[in-house]
């Protein structure tokens, strides 16, 4: 009998807290993001994993998963999951990957990153969110994702060059030390847009010394006069 | 007594309208410029809320008048001084960019609301028992009341230049706790006691510590102090506008830089207006702080061409014109109409570098864009207007705001003092779905065309990079040499060409790829005969703003919001156009408002009932008709003053003082319909010659001096005014001797639809013009007179 209840009770104890959102961040990968067409499996597995509840301001917890950016403070967004799916899609991530984001925020685009790639490395200007997003991180168990809290302009020299690189605090300019530190044939993504409606996204690819960029639209626009 | 309630009333009546301006400027650093406009209207609702509780409570206010008459303007007073420092508590500070993100902001835009209509109700409940209790003498406290808020407009202006925006609140405040005071008789003393007290404590403390103003976070000054070691280096009122110079090691700029640039980009300070982005400022002791601008789209027109002569215009911290003398430009004009700027940029670069020996070619001229070129006789090689939009588009919260610098007859301007090979230049940020360039596009070709230029294309090239693009209009026809030149340009920096006349379609979309092309198609097409189609059929509205209709960043079509819809999703909408969709709101609150504050009164004066009817349109007429006068005189005379704040000035104070004096001369003729009808009939005819002649004067005498200016300002708007003035004091006085308890409903149906006839005005100068919105106040008054002759005959 006693032998049954400690089974119980340890049965009770080693079972997973119940996440009361699964079933809501299930339903965001199929309505939100797989049905506007992301398709990577890797993308897809992470955003189904990261518990994106877990970096919204405390209190915002229920709206986590709505089909919107939201705001976490000093004027900063954490984006709508779709774009955040969308810019992890786009640089093709591997598990081999070494990647740069600029701009850590919440933490979250680094964590969806973390779990596909073998290491993040994440650039914070703002002290405050610097370092909640590192406490959170460590919560979380991301070892691979590594949170500097510095001026991003100069990237991550010791770490370079990097196989990708996601600029989610967007300046006017590109700058030319993070064009340096992209590998050969690596991809860089930018979005850009107000803080609550990213318009279009600017991807650069460097091959040699040529560098190109392409504006890629996460929502197509399709006006009327496409009909005349 | 008498005297003193003249001159109470008069006092705070200056309080009122210095306060109601003052708050437009605070409002506008913390938010933008449409929420503050859409809180000064609500918070007018004061005075219909103020007409419905004295409808409501007339016998028992009126019989306690000589009490509550004093504690009313000491408690408008205490609440003057609070209602901004209140209004940044975390628990009521509201967000406009998160009104369409989080439910909470509903309650507290709510809670903002209330709070800003207290020192209105509260002033505006004082002036309504005073005129009720004193209807005989309605023309004269009418007079004292409006030369007052005149006064206070003008009183204003003085505090912008000594104070800084968060003092100010607290020395208005001083003048309804005056007019309160003048107010207390001798037996009152001891109920007024307790509320001077904590008036005195609170404007004491107020005055010590003001409140700090705490923008949005999502204000560009916000984000800047969220930099390592950001710090404000100086800071400057005015009326132009609170400018702040902030420094961090952190800060650069470099718009749209090409990916080809290897070099350092170097910090810089920069300048910010009511928390706005204003400009960088770049020390022209160091070319390495412009070597980037060679590597801009807007370096085109230095490159491709050898200017003389060349004319900044919005200079803003004149980089741009540093930046032309830089390049070899001997003799370079810069244009700024904001006079703070220039001296701090000044003082700060002087530390450094003698500016004189440097850039003593550099001409700098305190004006309006507008004014200096009606006003200049001089030709220019090279024309350049400031960045239009900013990096990623700021929502639509410009969508509201005049800008007469870069409408067709701007254009038009500049394009007559270029010389016969000149260049106009302007660039504008890349924005998806394409709608600033465009708009740019269409202007520049219907002022060529209009200009008699055949073929605009061949006068045209614009360039791209991945989120600028720059267009360059030559007076005379592109030659085949400058178009090598243009081509090398590109290659060398990366950037396409997006127009050329011997453009290839290869070479559009080169090195900055555009997944939808559809872009090159609508610059097309508006270079095609088809534009007009085009315009039609297009998702936003790409027609060019006109000086009639100044809103170039509103770009919002309601038939095509559905459009808008399928594209993106519903919650996207308010995103494109924040400011505009938010004077909507506005309006539509204010309808709900305003029909419990008319309806309520009813269930205490009776539905039916004499002069009911003649009451609420008699009241509407005369509201509407002014309120839509005074909007599109503030906005067309923000061109002719260069200024929102001195236009919103001079209107309010020209109106209000001859509005005043004609409601002094309304006791001379006494309430007779007949002399009555003829006063509506002359205002009406006025109405209708206005927009015949008002343009021409202002375009013929815009390059006056300031002075002159606001003295023929006032001669323009004073005999219309003067007129406008008369009906409301009769209009009181006839129900004085007839229908008394109908008063305080008669100023809450005034000001009811005065708060309507704003945000009215301003969204049909949006969809149709100031035009239209002259035509519809004549329509206003038409009613009113119709009320006298329907109401004569029955």
């Amino acid at each position: 009998m006693i032998n049954l209840i400690v089974i119980t009770l340890l049965l009770m104890i080693l079972q997973p807290e119940k996440d009361p959102y699964s079933e809501q961040r299930l339903n965001m990968v199929q309505q939100q993001i797989e049905r506007r067409g992301i398709k990577d499996k890797a993308t897809l597995e992470s955003m189904k994993k990261v518990k994106r509840h877990l970096f919204v301001p405390e209190g915002f917890e229920d709206y986590a998963y709505r089909d919107s950016p939201l705001a976490i403070g000093y004027g900063q967004t954490i984006s709508q999951p779709y774009i955040v799916a969308y810019m992890t899609e786009i640089i093709k991530p591997k598990p081999s990957y070494k990647v740069l984001e600029i701009g850590t925020g919440s933490g979250y685009q680094a964590a969806v990153l973390a779990e596909i790639v073998d290491s993040m490395f994440t650039i914070e200007i703002i002290k405050d969110l610097g370092m909640a997003a590192t406490d959170r991180l460590q919560k979380l168990r991301y070892h691979n994702v590594f949170v500097k809290i510095a001026d991003g302009y100069y990237g991550w020299e010791e770490h370079a060059p990097f196989d990708a690189i996601v600029v989610t605090a967007a300046s006017e300019f590109i700058p030319p030390p993070l064009i340096k530190q992209l590998k050969n044939g690596g991809k860089m993504i930018i979005p850009i847009g107000s803080p609550f409606m990213v318009q279009n996204l600017t991807l650069i690819q460097k091959k040699g010394e040529n560098i190109t960029t392409s504006s890629v639209m996460p929502v197509r626009f399709v006006p009327f006069t496409r009909k005349n | 007594m008498q005297r003193r309630i003249h001159y109470s009333i008069a006092l705070l009546s200056v309080s009122i309208i210095a306060f109601q301006i003052a708050l437009i400027q605070i409002l506008s650093i913390l938010q933008w410029y449409h929420f503050a406009y859409m809180a000064i209207s609500i918070a007018l609702l004061g005075f219909g809320a103020s007409g419905t509780f004295l409808a409501l409570f007339k016998e028992k206010l009126i019989n306690i008048s000589d009490h509550i008459l004093p504690i009313l303007m000491i408690t408008s007073s205490i609440s003057m001084a609070l209602v901004v420092r209140i209004s940044q508590i975390d628990l009521i500070k509201f967000d406009t960019y998160l009104l369409f993100s989080e439910s909470s902001q509903i309650w507290k835009l709510l809670l903002t609301y209330i709070l800003f209509i207290i020192p209105f109700f509260l002033s505006a409940l004082a002036i309504g028992i005073i005129y009720v209790k004193f209807s005989e003498s309605i023309s004269i406290l009418y007079f004292f009341s409006l030369v007052g808020s005149g006064v206070g407009g003008i009183l204003i202006i003085g505090l912008m230049w000594i104070f800084f925006p968060s003092e100010i609140p607290t020395f208005i405040a001083i003048i309804p706790f005056i007019s309160g005071l003048l107010l207390i008789q001798k037996k009152n003393w001891i109920v007024a006691i307790p509320f001077i007290f904590v008036a005195l404590v609170i404007l004491l403390f107020s005055l010590n510590y003001p409140q700090k103003l705490l923008p949005s976070q999502f204000k560009s000054f916000s984000k800047t102090m969220n930099l390592p070691e950001a710090k404000v280096i100086e800071e400057k009122n005015s009326p132009y506008g609170f400018v702040q110079l902030v420094n961090s090691p952190a800060l650069r700029f470099a718009p749209g830089l090409s990916l080809k640039y290897t070099d350092t980009l170097h910090s810089v300070s920069a300048i910010f207006n009511n928390g706005d982005w204003y400009g960088p400022v770049l020390n022209p002791n160091s070319s390495n702080q412009f070597r980037f601008m060679d590597f801009t789209t807007q370096a085109l027109p230095y490159y491709a061409w050898e200017n003389e002569s060349a004319l900044i215009l919005q200079s803003g911290t004149n980089y741009r014109a540093y930046y032309s003398v830089l390049k070899g430009i001997k003799d370079v004009t810069a244009v700024e109409p904001n006079h703070t700027v220039v001296p701090l940029i000044e003082n700060l670069i002087q530390n450094t570098v003698n500016l004189e020996s440097c850039y003593g070619n550099v001409t700098v001229i305190n004006q309006s864009t507008r004014t200096f070129l009606q006003s200049n006789t001089v030709n220019y090689d090279l024309i350049t207007f400031a960045t239009i939009g900013s990096f990623g588009g700021s929502s639509g919260l410009y969508a509201l705001q005049e800008e007469y610098d870069i409408t067709k007859e701007a254009f038009f301007d500049a394009w007559n003092i270029l010389n016969d090979d000149g260049l106009l230049s302007l660039t504008c940020w890349m924005d998806y779905p394409p709608r600033k360039p465009l708009k740019v596009l269409a202007t520049l070709v219907e002022m060529m065309e209009e200009s008699g230029i055949d073929n605009p294309s061949k006068h045209i090239c614009a360039i791209r990079s991945w989120s600028t693009i720059t267009f360059v209009v030559k007076k005379s026809k592109l030659i085949p040499k400058e178009s090598t030149l243009i081509r090398n340009f590109c290659n060398d920096l990366s950037f396409d060409i997006v127009l050329l006349p011997d453009l290839e379609n290869s070479e559009r979309n080169k090195y900055n790829i555009l997944h939808d092309e559809n872009f090159f198609q609508y610059i097309d097409k508006i270079l095609s005969k088809d534009r007009e189609i085009f315009y039609q059929n297009y998702t936003f509205n790409i027609k060019p703003a006109e000086d009639n209709r100044p809103y170039f960043s509103q770009f919002l079509k309601f038939s095509h919001l559905k459009s808008l819809k399928d594209n993106f999703n519903l919650q996207a909408i308010p995103y494109f156009e924040l400011g505009y969709i938010i004077v909507i709101l506005t309006f539509l609150q204010i309808v709900i408002a305003a029909l419990i504050l008319i309806i309520l009164p009813l269930f205490k004066l009776g539905w039916k009932g004499e002069k009911k009817s003649w009451t609420v349109l008699y009241f509407m007429g005369i509201g509407l008709g002014y309120m839509f006068v005074e909007i599109v005189f503030v906005h067309r005379f923000i061109l002719y003053l260069g200024n929102p704040i001195y236009s919103a000035t001079v209107v309010i104070s020209a109106m209000l003082i001859s509005s005043g004096i004609g409601s002094y001369y309304s006791d001379r003729i006494n309430y007779v319909k007949k002399n009555i009808k003829h006063i509506f009939t002359l205002i009406i005819a006025l109405l209708i010659l206005y927009p015949f002649f008002l343009s021409p004067l202002l375009d013929l005498t815009i390059s006056y001096s300031e002075p002159l200016k606001f003295s023929l300002s006032f001669l323009i708007i004073a005999p219309l005014s003067f007129f406008m003035g008369i009906p409301f004091p009769s209009g009181i006085k006839y129900l004085s001797r007839t229908q008394t308890k109908n008063i305080p409903w008669a100023i809450g149906i005034n000001g009811c639809f005065s708060v309507f006839g704003t945000v009215l005005a301003t969204i049909i100068s949006a969809e149709l013009g100031f035009t239209w919105v002259i035509v519809l106040a004549a329509f206003a008054y038409c009613i009113s007179l119709l009320t006298e002759i329907v109401h004569r005959l029955s």
